[in-house]
């Protein structure tokens, strides 16, 4: 009797209903309004690379070994570099990323025995062409800037 | 199989548009994190050691040489998995058997592997598991280019997309099976996939060439 | 007296295509209708093959690792934890205990993640919106703990052959027992919405069942094989990465239909809250493992699988004594549980189609590779 009374009355049904209206209460509200509200993403997430500067004499930490190149897997790394006679080492001259490729798996950060390879937080990374993906060593020194919106 | 994947094998690492960088800088680095150590130069490759089988000796791989004799060619175990090398016209009533007798009735998978270099080319393995037992086994037969093995749908349904999967990447063609035609790739693709001879970095030059009419960028 | 003549009734082949909100990625199903009931299919894929299995051969051990995680994209942890094991096993070599620790709670969490994708877009192709937002919202949660601790949300890349690149981060520990604690009520509040309901209940009783023998016979694996009564799980038949010592029960259905795959399901998660609050508890220290730096086997071949989410996912890895692989075959158990979609629809009308593609949790990138 008490089942039959349950499946006329929509017991089932309205239960359900239940936990949708208890969820209505707007202290539940998960969205997040971006592009006004940028998400604050982990120390750790893999996302624009970057080439370190040293900040007591502002030249690059990268010594040209070559590691990052190889440790991809897409081969999108290239890294010129030319040798220094008076301290004997290689200097970098220029370093190429192909970010149309990247799938930021992080094989090269993890590769870098300087830390001077570095993925970012920054993931607005999109562009209007697609040579302007692949950035060149101004570009990995200085970082994207996406548009900052206020409204 | 070593002269055919080196040359390829070290031009993704190496290369990614200059070769002349990476080359030096190459030899420089001894402790190479993730990457091939023979990057750069190497000797004539040697081919490499053989698998380093051990015997197995139980129960199951002697009833299984009575029943089938000189067509079983060996049973051996490599790292605690065990095998049966057997010769191709033994294969599905080896695996019929394993069903019936031995409780092998869960075929997990059939695969194959490519050897160029041997005459018989086609390295064919299906891997079997028995629920009751709790062990898994390994069936392997070498097969020539062209011939066609016979399908193994009569004695397990799940070989019908396996095997179709099999004909699509390496052009092996099951004599038997009810479906026999080219699954992930489309149906007018010429050529197959995973064999040896066909290079990635050649096949994605020649479709950007093609399609996209510029030069790839591998 | 004019002659009635019969139209001669032919069977209606009609097309799920390849773009279809139900098919849970590019499948394309070619059924064959009598009016509203479904007299065969013919699943046509490829959609999504993009040759990750000859990409292996021409990557390092450790470059190919990210590309695994792209296969089933949904729960990518837990592939590269297939293709790790598989390598190791190659070298003979095994991850250290801390670091086989955290593979478990971070495989556990990805089960949770997967599974609660599975319930959400399952429940809006039966046409229930409410469980679909619900669901994201809590595999937000777990989502944010593979961001903290490895920098990626879906295409983790987060286990190395060896151990792990990382290092737990603080608050690892906190984390996790925070969203474990939120998270048991939500299943509830889940069921609540779903398993007495009637339409949910009309929907799937009865649909698209699959016995134990013929799931063995079609080598299905997975929660669709636990539902039709068999208890097998490959994390209590043969355990890998330390399974062994976490007590868990596998939930098993009676008759293989689709509401049983869905307690099933339900029930999982549940366990495997269970076994991330064993693992949290006994994290030990020591070191976290070491990638070797450069990977050459010994010439040889190794298959061993694991127990993803959907079903046994294996790694069938042949080594010539080189740095790259020369055979890297997946297991992908969509594929093979794809296959017994068939048998399943047989009978059924149109919209047990929807209901069984769903509840077999097929991801199209396991599918193709």
């Amino acid at each position: 009797m008490k089942k039959f009374l349950r499946t006329i009355f929509l017991v089932d049904l309205f239960q359900g209903l239940w936990v949708t209206f208890r969820n209505q209460n707007p202290k539940y509200i998960y969205t997040e309004q971006y592009p006004a509200e940028r998400p604050k993403v982990a120390e750790r997430y893999r996302g624009a690379p970057r080439l370190n500067i040293n900040p007591d004499n502002g030249e690059t930490l990268c010594i040209a070994c070559n590691l990052c190149a190889l440790a991809c897997p897409e081969t999108l790394i290239v890294v010129t570099s030319e040798r220094n006679e008076q301290t004997r080492r290689k200097e970098l001259t220029t370093f190429t990323y192909d970010l149309s490729r990247c799938m930021f798996c992080g094989l090269c950060e993890d590769a870098c025995p300087v830390d001077a390879l570095e993925l970012t937080q920054d993931f607005e990374l999109a562009t209007y062409t697609r040579e302007g993906q692949i950035w060149d060593r101004q570009m990995l020194e200085e970082g994207p800037t996406p548009t900052q919106y206020k409204c | 199989m070593a002269d055919e994947q080196k040359p390829e094998g070290s031009a993704p690492p190496a290369s990614g548009g200059s070769a002349e960088p990476a080359k030096p800088s190459a030899e420089t680095p001894k402790a190479a994190a993730p990457k091939p150590a023979a990057g750069g130069g190497h000797a004539p490759p040697k081919p490499p050691a053989p698998m380093a089988a051990t015997p197995w000796e139980d129960d199951l791989p002697k009833q299984v040489k009575d029943r089938f004799g000189g067509q079983i060619m060996a049973a051996s175990s490599y790292l605690g998995q065990n095998f049966f090398a057997v010769k191709p016209e033994a294969a599905i009533p080896v695996l019929e058997f394993l069903k019936l007798e031995a409780d092998f009735d869960y075929l997990v998978d059939i695969t194959a592997v490519d050897y160029p270099h041997r005459a018989e080319r086609f390295d064919l393995v299906y891997i079997l598991y028995s629920f009751a037992r709790n062990e898994r086994i390994r069936v392997k037969t070498m097969i020539a280019d062209g011939v066609k093995p016979p399908s193994a749908v009569g004695v397990h349904l799940a070989a019908n997309w396996i095997e179709r999967e099999v004909f699509d990447m390496f052009g092996i063609e099951f004599t038997g099976h009810p479906d026999m035609r080219r699954i992930l790739l489309p149906e007018e693709w010429e050529g197959f996939p995973l064999r040896k001879e066909n290079s990635i970095i050649k096949q994605d030059d020649r479709w950007v060439r093609e399609n996209l009419g510029i030069e790839s960028g591998q | 007296m004019p002659e009635t003549t019969f139209l001669d009734s032919t069977e209606l082949v009609l097309n799920m295509g390849p773009q279809h909100p139900s098919t849970h990625g590019v499948l394309r199903v070619i059924l064959k209708l009598d009016g509203e009931k479904v007299m065969g299919t013919e699943c046509v894929i490829g959609y999504l093959h993009r040759g990750v299995e000859k990409i292996g051969e021409n990557r390092t051990y450790q470059q190919f690792a990210p590309y695994v995680d792209r296969m089933d994209y949904v729960a990518a942890v837990s592939n590269g934890l297939g293709y790790c094991l598989a390598v190791e096993k190659l070298l003979n070599i095994e991850a250290p205990p801390r670091a086989q620790v955290t593979r478990v709670i971070l495989t556990e969490l990805n089960r949770i993640a997967s599974h609660l994708l599975w319930l959400g877009t399952h429940a809006l192709d039966i046409g229930a919106i409410t469980p679909v937002f619900y669901c994201f919202r809590e595999r937000e949660e777990v989502l944010k703990i593979f961001e903290n601790y490895c920098g990626a949300r879906l295409t983790t890349h987060a286990f190395r052959i060896g151990g792990l690149q990382y290092e737990l981060y603080d608050g690892f520990e906190e984390q996790v027992k925070a969203f474990c604690d939120m998270f048991l009520p939500k299943v509830d509040e889940y069921e609540e919405l779903l398993t007495n309901n009637r339409i949910w209940v009309a929907r799937l009783k009865g649909v698209g069942i699959l016995t134990g023998d013929e799931c063995k016979e079609f080598g299905v694996t997975g929660p669709v094989l636990r539902a039709a009564g068999v208890k097998w799980d490959l994390r209590k038949a043969q355990p890998y990465s330390g399974y062994e010592q976490y007590d868990f029960e596998i939930p098993t259905g009676e008759n293989g239909d689709t509401y049983d795959r869905y307690m099933v399901r339900m029930q999982e998660m549940r366990q495997a809250v269970r076994i991330i609050r064993q693992a949290v508890e006994k994290i030990p220290s020591g070191p976290i493992g070491k990638t070797p730096k450069v990977i050459k086997p010994a010439t040889g071949e190794v298959y061993v699988s694991i127990e993803a989410p959907k079903g046994e996912l294996g790694y069938f890895v042949v080594s010539d004594n080189s740095t790259q692989p020369y055979r890297v075959r997946v297991r992908p158990p969509s594929f093979v549980n794809l296959q017994a979609l068939d048998r399943m629809v047989r009978g059924g009308l149109v919209a047990d189609v929807v209901a069984i593609i769903g509840t077999l949790d097929i991801v199209l990138g396991e599918v193709d590779r």
